[in-house]
């Protein structure tokens, strides 16, 4: 299999506390791979120690087959990244700092400067220094950076992070382009699931500094089930109903009151009609298909929300 | 080499240029009419003859030692704070390199200041002496030899010794007051020396050395201490 990223075991220490567990990740050449999990679970660790930000206390991180040690951090010139948040040199304008991380890199095109520049609407901002640039203008100035070389990998932790509702989709589209027109591979993380959903082909899944699992995004599909969540203060009746009435036996009490009901042979409408005629009050009815979400929630067994 | 020169280089393009360039005015301007005013307000046995005003301007240049700690802060202890130092270590350039380029365009930088302050402070006072004599015997053009000699000398001798602070207070604790109160208590240890029945010379050598220490350990315990 052809691998851009694999680790083994891969394992971060802290002030002897162990935030990083014996990751063993693999993405694929050409996906777009995510990283789901909660604030502070590690994703940003892991992002840091791929792109050789911090150092592993153990384990191994390979890059295009090669592994990544101070020595050979040449590979690092095939990556692209915006990690935790878009950093730069704030009293350079956005094209100094632009020029400065082709230097470091070895490259040095004002056109493909511009043309990044203009990709993400930045390119009328020349003259202003990123001091002076909003939490949404320098994500899409790291977005660019990250982009200007066209590298065969691109790291993005939270590319969406202060973005308005179209800076979103722009992002997500130019994503889309550049995966599919230059066959970039991409690691994201986002804590907006409903986003990530529209965008990779594969997840992985991050809690308590572990990787619980990684997916297709196809896979997930495939088991999606439906359902009919179903809230109601008279739960004991609506059972003995749905059980005596419809031969309904296939739920899943949620809470003491709001049932999930998988068996789907009798549709919302009958079962409404079934319960209101019994005088059995229903304060919601509505039927559901279990999401990226849903299934994210399932994986790290806390039912919490994101934050 | 070339990778390395190019990376100190950058280091001088990130730097914020305004700040040090008026820094670097201040401290020649400060430091040009200081043999004047020592001799003039603190003892004119300075002025005895060139040769003590060549051992009174000494004393004088090791200010450019806060110099150097400004400069740790910029270079490494800023880099940390706004966290600039992790968009670095994510380019392909392993840490050692990253940081012997930061140490010698600090290195650089301080070496060249300190030459020309000399440069400066000597031509500053030789003028003022031709139109308001201030300093007695008469100038000797062996002098000149000596005080080039002094210069270069003196010069390498700061810059070391201004590195003083840089693993422990710049790199390890990233603390910016400490550094620069670490460079001015140096400067007054060499300049208090005398009175406290210290041997200057030995001082140097100690101050010297524990500046060499400092750079060697800034280098090669950078994966360690460097660490985010």
């Amino acid at each position: 299999m052809d691998y851009v990223i694999q680790t083994s075991g891969l394992t971060k220490k802290l002030k002897g506390k162990t935030i990083i567990s014996d990751i063993n990740l693999h993405v694929k050449k050409g996906e777009i791979y995510g990283f789901l999990g909660r604030n502070g679970t590690g994703k940003t660790t892991i992002m840091k120690m791929l792109t050789g930000i911090t150092t592993p206390t153990s384990g191994e991180v390979l890059l295009f087959n090669q592994k990544l040690t101070e020595e050979t951090k040449t590979v690092l010139k095939r990556v692209g990244s915006v990690i935790e948040y878009p950093i730069f040199y704030e009293h350079l304008t956005a094209i100094e700092n632009m020029k400065l991380h082709g230097e470091y890199l070895g490259f040095y095109d004002e056109k493909e400067i511009n043309d990044a520049l203009d990709m993400v609407q930045l390119k009328d901002t020349e003259d202003k220094t990123v001091k002076d640039f909003s939490l949404g203008m320098k994500q899409r100035l790291g977005i660019a950076r990250a982009i200007v070389m066209k590298p065969e990998l691109i790291i993005l932790d939270e590319p969406t992070n202060g973005l308005d509702p179209i800076g979103i989709k722009d992002i997500r589209n130019l994503i889309l382009m550049l995966n599919r027109e230059y066959g970039i591979t991409f690691l994201l993380s986002s804590h907006i699931l409903g986003e990530m959903e529209q965008v990779v082909d594969r997840v992985g899944v991050i809690n308590n500094g572990k990787l619980l699992n990684e997916v297709t995004l196809a896979d997930i599909r495939k088991k999606r089930t439906e359902y009919i969540e179903l809230m109601t203060p008279n739960m004991e009746k609506a059972l003995y109903l749905l059980e005596s009435n419809f031969q309904i036996s296939n739920f899943k009490m949620v809470t003491n009151n709001r049932i999930r009901i998988y068996d789907l042979t009798h549709s919302q409408k009958t079962i409404s009609k079934m319960l209101i005629l019994h005088d059995v009050e229903i304060e919601e009815i509505q039927k559901h298909t279990s999401s990226l979400e849903d299934y994210f929630y399932e994986q790290v067994n806390g039912g919490g929300k994101l934050d | 080499m070339a990778n390395l020169i190019k990376l100190i280089l950058l280091e001088g393009k990130k730097l914020k240029r305004h700040i040090i360039i008026g820094e670097v005015i201040i401290y020649w301007i400060a430091l040009m009419f200081l043999p004047l005013l020592f001799i003039k307000q603190v003892s004119a046995d300075f002025g005895n003859s060139f040769t003590t005003v060549m051992e009174l301007n000494k004393a004088i240049q090791t200010g450019l030692i806060l110099f150097g700690a400004s400069l740790i802060n910029q270079v490494f202890i800023d880099e940390y704070k706004n966290k600039t130092i992790s968009l670095a270590y994510s380019y392909p350039i392993n840490r050692k390199q990253l940081f012997t380029a930061k140490i010698l365009f600090i290195a650089l930088l301080v070496f060249l200041v300190t030459i020309i302050s000399y440069t400066l402070t000597a031509v500053s006072t030789y003028l003022i002496d031709q139109v308001h004599p201030f300093i007695m015997g008469e100038f000797n053009p062996d002098d000149i030899l000596l005080y080039f000699k002094d210069m270069i000398i003196r010069s390498f001798q700061i810059t070391v010794i201004s590195f003083i602070p840089l693993y422990f207070l710049g790199i390890w604790k990233r603390l910016t007051i400490p550094t620069v109160l670490c460079a001015i208590l140096i400067m007054q240890l060499l300049n208090f020396a005398p009175m406290l029945n210290l041997n200057l010379d030995l001082l140097i050598v100690l101050l010297f050395l524990l500046g060499g220490l400092s750079i060697i350990l800034s280098i090669f315990k950078v994966k360690k201490v460097g660490e985010i």
